[in-house]
């Protein structure tokens, strides 16, 4: 199968708009199943699109960019590899051997656009010399080019040469790379679980993983009434914490002082 | 407050410019300051007709400032509140309420924006989606449409209830933070069983018998693989050799090692 013109200018501009929306309104957010799913309109097979980003968005669960840290960009890997699943007609799993090394190598063109951004901040501080508002904007705004060249040129790139470059690695790349790179597909979901579970007090609350992990091994619970569990659980424990804060501050009237205080103290952690 | 001289409009502007411009110009010198000072201007030009306040003004805001967007609204609410009461004289409160603010707002932020919400509604679009179903990231979208809103009145909210909020919220927060917390525990409980895949391929044969590994695992405990090898990675990610990164490419080579050898498919 061949892409066609209108398809790579639309796949270039998702990779551009997708970060760009990610930093903003957020609505999106650059996740890999949404963005996925788009590629996968674009390309006229919405499941691939979907299966790629839903293995992609699972291998970054918990995987996110704090206080300006890079992390693997699994939205621009999800567009290239939906892309490439569709036009090499070899399925998810080849899109994803070719998606997982793609989100590793953008972590670079990530600092790269951090750096770059520097330079319109010495605008702005110039433009604040001379009290020039209209500069000031106009060099925040300028900023969404550093960001989104990051991710729109490597894939316009991927996909104008892409062809030949797909067609040298169905003939070249050996069964067991691509065997092994299918099962890494299968086992990385449990890296961002890993993250999200140190992240997270885990230690405090292992009750509740059990619970979900029982629901689903044992009593194949669907994951939206997991969801559905959890909720139950946490408006109880919400409602509970608020009974026992309003029974202490009645019983100490420093409480609040002390709250507030506790929190302006909170140093900031990426 | 007799002296309005903020009105709705004004904060409305403040609202947007956060919305779609608060990381704009990201940079590692001082983060989301360009973001900060951009949605301000609309009330500092209000607020400072004079050129010499303004670029004063200009400058504080011109500092560092990082926090998560979802919070930053509020920040900026307290803030214009406090400037146009005080006017060029809040220049240190206000500096002070910033850097006070953003690190704890964005432990609170990143908690539930960062890493509950794409939890839960991540796993269960992934899910249905890894079935062809794109429901679960219609109902996404639908959620952060609706974040969206939530984040367009956290100005206004700031604004109104200025330094009150922080106290009255705090002890709210830290609760809704625990519940939250609690309920994408429970999710990555179901998620580890549903979306790790290891099927073991590994036979023992001895003449006529053969033993499945995975049938002999199932009956010590369903899943019991993915439940090991997002222990590894636990436990792997806690030693000072491992970041995220390096665990990855820690799988996808036992990935490719343990295919090879015939002992998961």
């Amino acid at each position: 199968m061949n892409i066609e013109i209108w398809q790579i200018i639309l796949l270039t501009l998702l990779a551009f708009i997708g970060v760009v929306e990610m930093l903003g309104t957020n609505i999106l957010a650059g996740q890999a199943v949404i963005i996925g799913m788009i590629a996968g309109i674009i390309m006229g097979d919405i499941k691939t699109g979907l299966a790629v980003g839903a293995t992609l968005q699972l291998m970054g669960l918990g995987i996110q960019a704090y206080g300006g840290a890079s992390v693997p960009d699994y939205m621009t890997a999800s567009i290239i590899g939906t892309t490439f699943a569709v036009l090499s007609n070899k399925g998810v799993e080849f899109g994803l051997s070719l998606a997982i090394p793609v989100g590793l190598l953008m972590v670079q063109l990530d600092i790269l656009a951090r750096f770059c951004n520097v330079f319109f901040q010495k605008r702005i501080d110039k433009a604040i010399d001379k009290v020039d508002v209209k500069q000031v904007k106009l060099n925040n705004r300028l900023g969404i080019l550093s960001w989104g060249l990051s991710r729109s040129l490597p894939v316009f790139v991927m996909l104008v040469f892409g062809e030949g470059l797909v067609n040298l690695m169905l003939n070249y790349i050996p069964a067991w790379l691509t065997n092994g790179l299918a099962t890494a597909g299968g086992l990385l979901p449990a890296v961002g679980i890993a993250i999200l579970l140190r992240y997270l007090p885990v230690k405090n609350y292992i009750t509740y993983l059990i619970v979900g992990f029982v629901a689903v091994a044992y009593l194949s619970v669907p994951m939206f009434g997991v969801a559905l569990i959890g909720l139950g659980l946490a408006l109880k424990a919400f409602k509970d914490t608020i009974k026992e804060q309003n029974q202490n501050q009645q019983q100490t009237v420093v409480y609040s002082a002390n709250m507030s205080g506790g929190l302006q103290d909170g140093e900031y952690e990426d | 407050m007799e002296n309005t001289k903020i009105n709705k409009q004004d904060l409305k502007k403040v609202s947007i410019n956060w919305l779609y411009g608060s990381q704009m110009a990201w940079n590692y010198e001082k983060m989301m300051a360009p973001g900060y000072l951009y949605a301000m201007l609309p009330a500092l030009q209000k607020l400072y007709p004079d050129r010499v306040d303004l670029q004063e003004m200009m400058l504080v805001h011109n500092q560092f400032f990082n926090t998560t967007p979802h919070m930053g609204g509020f920040i900026l609410g307290i803030d214009i509140a406090a400037e146009e009461i005080e006017g060029i004289e809040s220049k240190e409160a206000v500096s002070s309420i910033k850097t006070g603010l953003m690190g704890s707002f964005a432990g609170v932020g990143d908690t539930i924006f960062g890493v509950l919400f794409p939890t839960v509604f991540g796993s269960v679009a992934s899910y249905m989606a890894l079935n062809g179903n794109a429901i679960g990231v219609l109902i996404w979208i639908l959620v952060n449409i609706g974040i969206l809103i939530f984040r367009y009145h956290t100005v206004f909210i700031g604004y109104k209830q200025g330094a009150k909020l922080v106290g009255a919220m705090s002890g709210r927060l830290s609760a809704l933070t625990d519940a939250a917390t609690l309920l994408g525990i429970t999710v990555i409980g179901a998620l580890i069983p549903s979306v790790v895949k290891a099927p073991i391929t590994w036979e023992f044969k001895s003449g006529e018998v053969s033993l499945k590994l995975q049938e002999t695992l199932d009956q010590i405990m369903p899943m019991l693989l993915p439940v090991l090898v997002v222990a590894l990675v636990y436990y792997l990610l806690g030693t000072k050799y491992f970041n995220s990164t390096r665990a990855i490419l820690f799988i996808v080579v036992l990935a490719i090692l343990l295919r090879a050898l015939n002992i998961l498919g």
